[in-house]
């Protein structure tokens, strides 16, 4: 409803106009002068407990938001996807079970020399259709074994209710990759820069780090602890620094204890009725994090 | 209030209707694509078609198909038009960001666009890359950012998006998971302007209202040092 009456305005407008090694522990740099200090809105963080208790549900999704349903499956490529030399067992990018979305095929991987954005090994899934989420198996708890195993799952394009050009269906869709940490336990786990940047804003529960190499990509790293960041806004930051610690906030309600990573940057394509257009959106980060993340079981660096 | 919006953004579209191509396309690696096929384009003659008498839609895909050809051809900023903003911006972009990092405006090789709203740009602070640059301002439980770029990397073909541009600049809207975020195109420049809420039921995240009226007051230009030289105004 909302584009189709900003379309209506359309000739409104048209009158107008006629008027991972390298992620290992880096102290983090002296900070930069430029740049203002948003205070963050969450609390302090409690000390982390072995059998934290978390709020279980659906993250970055408000109940009162219903996810649109998603039959079918993803569209099938043009071409056969080549191989990806990430060996550890993870299913297949835009592989969404069905009813959970469309997914997006796409193999290319967006941030060839990126830093897997955590010190430690991590476990790619869905946090909402998991053990413990908001759509996910009754009676189950989030920090279920299940969610701590491999294979990693993609989620980019998983149902969700906010914007995505890139998913099939209605243009609806999970904007990034949602990430459980090593373990079930809050301000633990590191979450480190995927390159080198800067810190460009500062959320109530969210980090912005843009890259200094073109094309810009811009990096968002949600729900970590955000009393305690190791960064404030305007630092420069190198591949691999740590940025904070995988929590769990998210405004005044707490989510599962995940790190949502997304990865924008500017594109150029084409509409579903062959209108060419250039914006600012969301790239499917899964082959980048698989192929850093084999990067750094191999010992390589992400620099 | 969705009408007044719609005729503000409509005139901001407007504004800058001899927007042109963005300066290059690159692959995922930031590496410029020699000869890259032009995903964007559906025909390189629609991009220079008289746009009398077409409706919106036809003169964005036109818009939309030009920006494409010329970033084929390694297109650049539209300083022309460009300056043309900032002359229209003289007195005015001055008082708006009396404390943006001049270091990093002069470095700054794109037109820079500030919303005409001094109680949101007083604070505000830049950080820039050359051909790309955010600003970043706060108001009381929403954070902004504004962004312009040349860069841009192709998506595959054959993968259509969802996504409605509107007007000759092609703008889109899109609902992030804190807020809303508008895209489009003056001076074959790609800006943006994004707003993050604290609270996810803040109205000003919960419908696009308050970002596209924001959007629509983005109109007066800044030029530092390296974008005046490239315009020819000289450092």
């Amino acid at each position: 409803m909302r584009k189709s009456s900003l379309l209506a305005l359309a000739p409104l407008a048209l009158m107008a106009a006629l008027a991972l090694s390298a992620c290992d522990d880096k102290t983090k740099p002296p900070a930069p002068l430029a740049g203002e200090v948003k205070t963050p809105a969450s609390p302090e963080p409690s000390a982390p407990t072995p059998e934290d208790a978390p709020s279980d549900g659906g993250a970055e999704q408000t109940p009162s938001e219903p996810i649109p349903p998603a039959p079918g499956p993803p569209v099938q490529p043009d071409t056969p996807p080549s191989p990806s030399p990430a060996t550890f067992d993870h299913g297949a990018p835009g592989a969404i079970p069905a009813g959970q979305g469309h997914g997006y095929l796409d193999r290319t991987v967006w941030a060839p020399a990126m830093c897997w954005p955590l010190q430690d090994a991590a476990f790619a899934n869905s946090q909402v259709y998991g053990h413990g989420g908001g759509m996910g198996p009754g009676g189950t708890a989030q920090c279920d074994t299940v969610n701590y195993s491999l294979p990693w799952h993609d989620t980019f394009c998983e149902a969700r209710s906010r914007d995505n050009p890139l998913c099939a269906g209605g243009g609806t869709g999970h904007q990034g990759q949602d990430i459980r940490p090593g373990s079930c336990k809050k301000n633990l786990h590191w979450a480190v820069a995927a390159e080198k940047g800067v810190v460009t804003d500062i959320g109530s529960y969210s980090v912005t780090v843009v890259s200094s190499a073109a094309p810009h990509r811009t990096y968002r790293y949600l729900h970590m602890q955000m009393a305690a960041l190791a960064v404030k806004e305007g630092d420069t930051v190198v591949a691999g620094q740590k940025l904070g610690k995988v929590a769990n906030d998210f405004g005044g309600t707490p989510t599962t204890i995940h790190l949502h990573f997304e990865m924008r940057a500017g594109v150029s394509g084409v509409t579903t009725d062959g209108k060419a257009v250039v914006l600012h959106t969301f790239l499917p980060p899964y082959m980048s994090l698989a192929e850093a993340y084999q990067r750094k079981l191999n010992g390589g660096s992400c620099s | 209030m969705r009408l007044v919006t719609g005729l503000a953004l409509g005139a901001i579209l407007a504004a800058g209707a001899l927007s042109g191509a963005l300066s290059q396309t690159r692959d995922a690696a930031g590496r410029p694509i020699p000869g890259a096929a032009p995903t964007t384009a559906p025909t390189a003659a629609g991009a220079a078609a008289p746009t009398r008498g077409a409706t919106p839609e036809q003169i964005a895909a036109r818009r939309a198909a030009a920006l494409a050809a010329r970033q084929q051809r390694g297109g650049q900023v539209d300083w022309q038009a460009a300056v043309g903003g900032l002359r229209q911006s003289t007195g005015i972009a001055e008082k708006l960001a009396p404390n943006l990092n001049q270091a990093a405006v002069d470095a700054t090789r794109v037109p820079i666009l500030l919303p005409t709203d001094t109680d949101l740009t007083a604070g505000a602070r830049i950080y820039s890359f050359g051909d790309y640059y955010t600003i970043t301002a706060d108001a009381p439980g929403v954070g902004i950012s504004l962004s312009g770029t040349t860069t841009v990397v192709p998506l595959p073909a054959g993968t259509p998006l969802k996504i409605t541009p509107m007007g000759p600049e092609g703008a889109t809207v899109q609902r992030t998971v804190d807020g809303q975020l508008v895209s489009f195109v003056r001076y074959g420049v790609l800006y943006t302007v994004e707003v993050r809420c604290d609270a996810p039921t803040d109205p000003r995240c919960a419908d696009d209202n308050y970002v596209m009226g924001l959007a629509a007051k983005t109109t007066a230009v800044v030029m530092g040092a390296a974008a005046r030289a490239a315009a020819g105004l000289g450092g």
